[in-house]
């Protein structure tokens, strides 16, 4: 493999790895306050994506149909809490998981009606043209999504590490009994959680549409891929779900790059699986915690 | 006395009454057409094409007074894109509603699971594929007038050697089960043209950097990329191929041109060298010369599609139509004199398969005991892309 191609599969990683991190984000900051593992995190990204598209080609500007998307993501994040998941709130962990997962459906139904079986795709933000380096090329898109990624990485440490809300919201995860002692209500702080996480889908799925596309169904697909990154690097910290998402997007590109006979979709799950057999918190989580 | 006379002939008159109105009436209200089709899921985007094209069809018959003055009468169910949902639909029409012939109109992988079924029950069914790989495997109740990897594997080829001058070549093949055919076809080929496979590289549909697969393929001694799908994936792959400065022609399967992949696609299909790929007569209609019979044929249908659709009609449109004609064709010659449905189904199944010089949108079909797929000419295009428009090229 020449230098060229081996960074070619270095910048292939990235930018998948970019991708699978944005995508774990919404699935920590369920888990991490309410450990409910929310399935319907991929539809939130969907949402995001589609509604973004169709603000954006009703000549509305790119930043103000994504900011339209992620309210209205966030407000159909609120209602699943309230009218799905808080009910069931004393029910198993199993019991939510199906719910999100039934939410997921429901919301896939909805979107076949609205906008039809049609894949939909953005240009990149501001255009930007793709960059060639040392004979590899970088999609304009993938800085974008590294950036803004890393940005909301940045806003959820300081979140939750420097304010008050942020630790009441942690503390909910790790003593619930404790918290509610503290006189923190442990519903509105899920409820805020899952208005956080949409809206962070939604942000995610304007971001990844000029490379994924999107459609009505991506959802779940794209659900698995981020969990699976997720669970990998450790779910209930941000540093796991970075790294767990950079190494599955760095297996998936070298893998792809190298292994002939189409068989890499195959392995890079593969790979991760016995990551996470030999590490099954995740691999920041150290025991004890999570 | 009398009582019982009058009553023995009352019964007599009732007998010989339904005896002659049996004879007279044997005929069912409708002729059944059980559809299972992709609603939802993956390939909700090509069922729902081809319910279109079906639909339009049915209505065309039965409003012009039916199939021997007999309406159609259509049941759709949707298989969600999976094998097992397609199986207890297929099922379900045959044994509740009793359908007297069955039509699958997804893809390859969900027809061929209930190819058995068909078979086992004794119903005629048409099934979308679009692989030659499984002829040997349809039965005496499975057809499938559809065109196969043959036809464009041979046109592309042919115009990659003879106007192209290209000797070799590398691959990028969707892992799916239309990508089954270009998988095993090209390398098998090839030869035959003269040509040699350089470098063989695969994706998955849905993924979303092929960048790896590409430099391979760049740093290869590749003349010309050939690549296979029918996920939109495959469209990105061509507009990746262009982001990473790759200026080798590539050739490209019809499920690439179709209007929602050149809706996304379209600005990288023209970017130096523009793309080629093999498409039906009926997308450049118009290019075509008059002395083209197909010019007529295909004017007509895009013609009766888009009064009702108001946009043009795809290649999966243009099959569910097709299948419809080729249905109804059956039905004409069938000769049904019965009303038990078993009868019916076996028929038209005789009819079917008896099929002979039957024109239809994509080419004409001959069908015998050997041949249920029984395309006899070749009618596909190489077409380019110019100014948003599709370049025919002769």
């Amino acid at each position: 493999m020449g230098f060229s191609t081996a960074l070619q599969v270095f910048f292939s990683g990235l930018n998948l790895g970019s991708i699978y991190t944005a995508l774990g984000l919404g699935f920590f900051v369920v888990y991490s306050v309410t450990r409910v593992l929310n399935l319907a995190q991929g539809e939130f990204v969907m949402l995001g994506g589609m509604l973004t598209v169709s603000f954006y080609t009703m000549g509305i500007p790119l930043p103000a149909s994504i900011a339209l998307a992620v309210v209205i993501t966030g407000l159909v994040g609120a209602g699943f809490y309230r009218f799905i998941i808080y009910p069931a709130r004393n029910a198993s962990g199993a019991t939510k998981v199906f719910l999100t997962l039934g939410f997921s459906f429901i919301i896939e139904g909805v979107a076949l009606r609205v906008w039809g079986w049609e894949f939909r795709i953005l240009p990149a933000f501001l255009d930007t043209p793709s960059i060639q380096l040392w004979g590899a090329t970088i999609f304009g898109q993938t800085p974008w999504v590294i950036g803004i990624t890393l940005l909301m990485v940045i806003g959820l440490f300081f979140y939750f590490g420097r304010t008050i809300q942020g630790k009441a919201l942690r503390a909910c995860a790790n003593e619930p009994l404790g918290a509610r002692l503290m006189g923190i209500s442990i519903e509105r702080m899920a409820l805020f959680s899952f208005i956080l996480a949409a809206g962070l889908g939604a942000v995610v799925g304007a971001l990844i549409t000029p490379l994924t596309m999107t459609s009505y169904s991506m959802g779940l697909p794209l659900a698995a891929k981020g969990l699976l990154a997720a669970f990998v690097g450790g779910i209930t910290r941000a540093e796991g779900v970075i790294l767990g998402g950079f190494i599955y997007g760095m297996i998936e590109a070298i893998t792809a790059g190298v292994i002939p006979g189409g068989y890499h979709n195959a392995i890079a799950p593969l790979i991760l699986v016995v990551i996470f057999l030999s590490r099954r918190r995740g691999l920041l989580v150290t025991a004890g915690k999570g | 006395m009398a009582k019982k006379i009058v009553l023995a002939l009352v019964a007599a008159v009732f007998l010989i009454g339904g005896l002659v109105s049996c004879k007279k009436a044997e005929s069912v209200a409708s002729y059944k057409i059980g559809v299972v089709v992709a609603q939802t899921g993956n390939y909700a985007g090509l069922g729902s094409q081809f319910l279109e094209g079906m639909q339009l069809m049915v209505d065309n018959v039965n409003g012009a007074g039916g199939v021997n003055g007999i309406p159609l009468e259509v049941m759709i169910y949707d298989n969600k894109s999976e094998a097992t949902e397609a199986t207890l639909a297929a099922k379900k029409l045959i044994e509740v509603d009793q359908v007297h012939v069955l039509i699958e109109g997804t893809v390859t992988a969900i027809g061929m699971t209930i190819v058995p079924l068909a078979n086992e029950s004794g119903v005629p069914t048409v099934i979308l594929s679009g692989t030659g790989l499984l002829d040997d495997q349809l039965g005496a109740w499975v057809f499938r007038p559809a065109g196969t990897e043959d036809n464009y594997i041979a046109k592309s080829l042919d115009y990659m050697s003879q106007e192209l001058g290209i000797s070799k070549y590398a691959t990028l093949i969707e892992n799916s089960g239309y990508g089954q055919g270009g998988k095993v076809y090209l390398p098998q080929r090839s030869p035959d043209y003269g040509m040699t496979i350089v470098e063989e590289q695969y994706f998955d549909p849905g993924a979303t950097d092929l960048t790896p697969q590409l430099t391979n393929i760049k740093n290869s001694e590749a003349q010309l990329i050939f690549v296979w799908g029918s996920s939109p994936t495959a469209g990105m792959a061509v507009k990746q191929a262009r982001e990473l400065g790759i200026s080798l022609p590539i050739m490209a399967t019809p499920p690439q041109v179709m209007p929602d992949m050149l809706a996304s696609f379209g600005e990288s299909y023209e970017v130096e060298p523009p793309l080629l790929a093999t498409t039906t007569k009926m997308d450049i209609w118009e290019q075509l010369p008059d002395s083209d019979r197909y010019k007529a044929l295909c004017r007509d249908f895009v013609q009766l599609f888009m009064e009702r659709y108001d946009h043009r009609p795809s290649l999966w449109q243009m099959l569910g139509a097709q299948y419809i004609t080729f249905i109804e064709d059956g039905l004409k010659r069938a000769e049904i004199t019965s009303t038990d449905v078993a009868e019916i189904r076996s028929q038209l199944r005789d009819a079917l398969e008896s099929t002979k010089d039957l024109q239809l949108l994509t080419s004409i079909y001959t069908m015998s005991p050997e041949d249920h797929f029984g395309q006899v000419e070749q009618t596909l295009v190489i077409v380019t892309f110019k100014d948003g428009e599709m370049v025919y090229l002769p």
